[in-house]
């Protein structure tokens, strides 16, 4: 009986120590690879842990890609002067971060820029993503923008 | 859409539930307590546990750690079990489909069977071994059993944020 | 002068490998999670037996002996484990205030544990006394703030 329960732990081990696909930069986003996106909001998620923003990215050819973009919790983005009501859907924003390591949509919020000009750290603080000099509002390779 | 996964979009949606999520301050909170509550509740049967197994207070009977450590363990598994709660009415609908979730209740369950099967059983005669310093074998057991079972909570718990 | 620590770190082959790898950080701060709870377990066991309120009929020396050994086995584990995980974000670390508070507080309840609590405990007999009680006081509230800050790394 007690094995048995030994064996469940172990599988419940193996299969939690298995799919770490999140968490912590470089599990997620692949630091080699900066992208800067230019689209509209269609979708913003204010939620704990984590903050989502949906734009939609129109290539050369006119295509139409939606990106998602994790950003840091409400907490830590108000306490950067970014509130909920500060983006409305169809805004036009700027992210600058790094790719998804699985090659999906969906890249860090390492920086923002809102409709109203103002540049933001979206990033999510302690998770170890590259193109910081340390400070919370670093340089980003390829932007060339510093605060 | 399954009645569960119905209900936990319900628990998801309602006001309490998207308040916390949203929140500035709430849901750090409370997450935070979840976290550090976890050395009063696992901590302090970890020591019953290592008794249990030679480890630690040897010249103490089980019986006096067991009693030291109850209250403890109890009053952490009290502000585990609100705390919980309330990261569930928060994240109810994102948990459902979360395998990491899903094995942390599992968990939880085979958690409160082992020391309901220990104390019906070895422990019921703990007055025979309480002051031998390494216990029977079935107690041995279940302090292993304990250890593991609550380290994987501990792991599985963490892994949530993975998925 | 500190700063330049921090980098060494972030360079030195830890650092490079916690920087890449896929699962690296997540097992370790598992580590770091299961240490915390045993270090937990012993820090409340000790200082509530120097407060008098539990194990009230053993003496305070036995109780020490075995929490004693656990607390800092499990902190050994919680340092090296700390390690690693800040050289994946080395001066991330550096410049976050949490980070900060933590390593201070730390270092406070480190020495504060090597210095007047042990005394206390080497010095305590059958009834607890009140300079006893606040210095079992202390010692929860300083571990308590450690845990605190590290929680607070990935919030601010």
């Amino acid at each position: 009986m007690k094995l048995r329960f030994l064996l469940v732990v172990v599988a419940a081990f193996a299969i939690s120590t298995e799919a770490y696909a999140h968490h912590s930069f470089s599990a997620e986003f692949d630091g080699t690879k900066p992208v800067r996106l230019v689209g509209k909001l269609t979708r913003v998620e204010w939620t704990n842990p984590h903050s989502y923003f949906y734009i939609d990215v129109v290539d050369k050819n006119g295509n139409v890609t939606n990106w998602g973009c994790e950003g840091a919790g409400p907490g830590a983005l108000s306490r950067r002067g970014w509130k909920k009501g500060d983006l409305k859907i169809g805004d036009t924003i700027v992210v600058d971060g790094y790719r998804a390591k699985d090659g999906s949509h969906l890249a860090d919020a390492r920086r923002v820029t809102l409709p109203d000009g103002r540049s933001i750290y979206g990033g999510t603080p302690g998770d170890g993503g590259p193109g910081d000099d340390g400070t919370v509002q670093g340089v980003l390779p390829n932007t060339g923008t510093k605060k | 859409m399954p009645v569960l996964q119905h209900m936990c979009q319900v628990i998801y949606d309602s006001p309490i539930g998207t308040a916390i999520r949203e929140s500035d301050y709430a849901f750090p909170v409370i997450e935070s307590v979840h976290v550090l509550a976890i050395t009063l509740l696992v901590g302090t049967i970890a020591v019953l546990d290592l008794r249990l197994l030679g480890l630690v207070f040897r010249g103490i009977p089980v019986t006096r750690v067991a009693r030291t450590v109850f209250p403890l363990t109890w009053s952490g598994f009290a502000v585990m079990l609100a705390s919980g709660l309330l990261l569930f009415w928060a994240e109810a609908a994102k948990n459902y489909s979360n395998p990491a979730f899903r094995i942390k209740l599992v968990l939880l369950v085979l958690v409160g069977l082992n020391p309901l099967i220990f104390h019906t059983t070895i422990y019921r005669r703990v007055h025979e071994w309480e002051l031998l310093e390494c216990s029977p074998w079935r107690a041995r057991a279940a302090a292993l059993a304990s250890l593991s079972l609550w380290g994987g909570i501990i792991v599985a718990g963490r892994a949530i944020a993975y998925f | 002068m500190l700063r330049i620590w921090f980098l060494s770190l972030a360079q030195s082959t830890l650092g490079q490998y916690m920087q890449t790898s896929k699962w690296g950080f997540a097992v370790v701060e598992a580590i770091h999670l299961l240490a915390l709870a045993i270090l937990g377990g012993a820090v409340l066991i000790q200082d509530l037996r120097l407060m008098g309120l539990v194990f009230k009929e053993e003496p305070m020396r036995r109780i020490n002996r075995d929490m004693g050994r656990t607390l800092l086995g499990s902190l050994v584990i919680m340092v090296l484990s700390g390690i690693a995980l800040v050289s994946e974000e080395a001066l991330k670390c550096y410049y976050n205030p949490a980070f900060r508070w933590k390593m201070v507080l730390l270092v406070a309840v480190i020495v504060f544990y090597f210095t007047l609590h042990r005394s206390a405990i080497n010095r305590s007999t059958e009834e607890s006394r009140a300079g006893d009680r606040i210095i079992g006081a202390i010692s929860i509230f300083l571990w308590l703030g450690v845990g605190v800050a590290g929680r607070a790394i990935g919030l601010i």
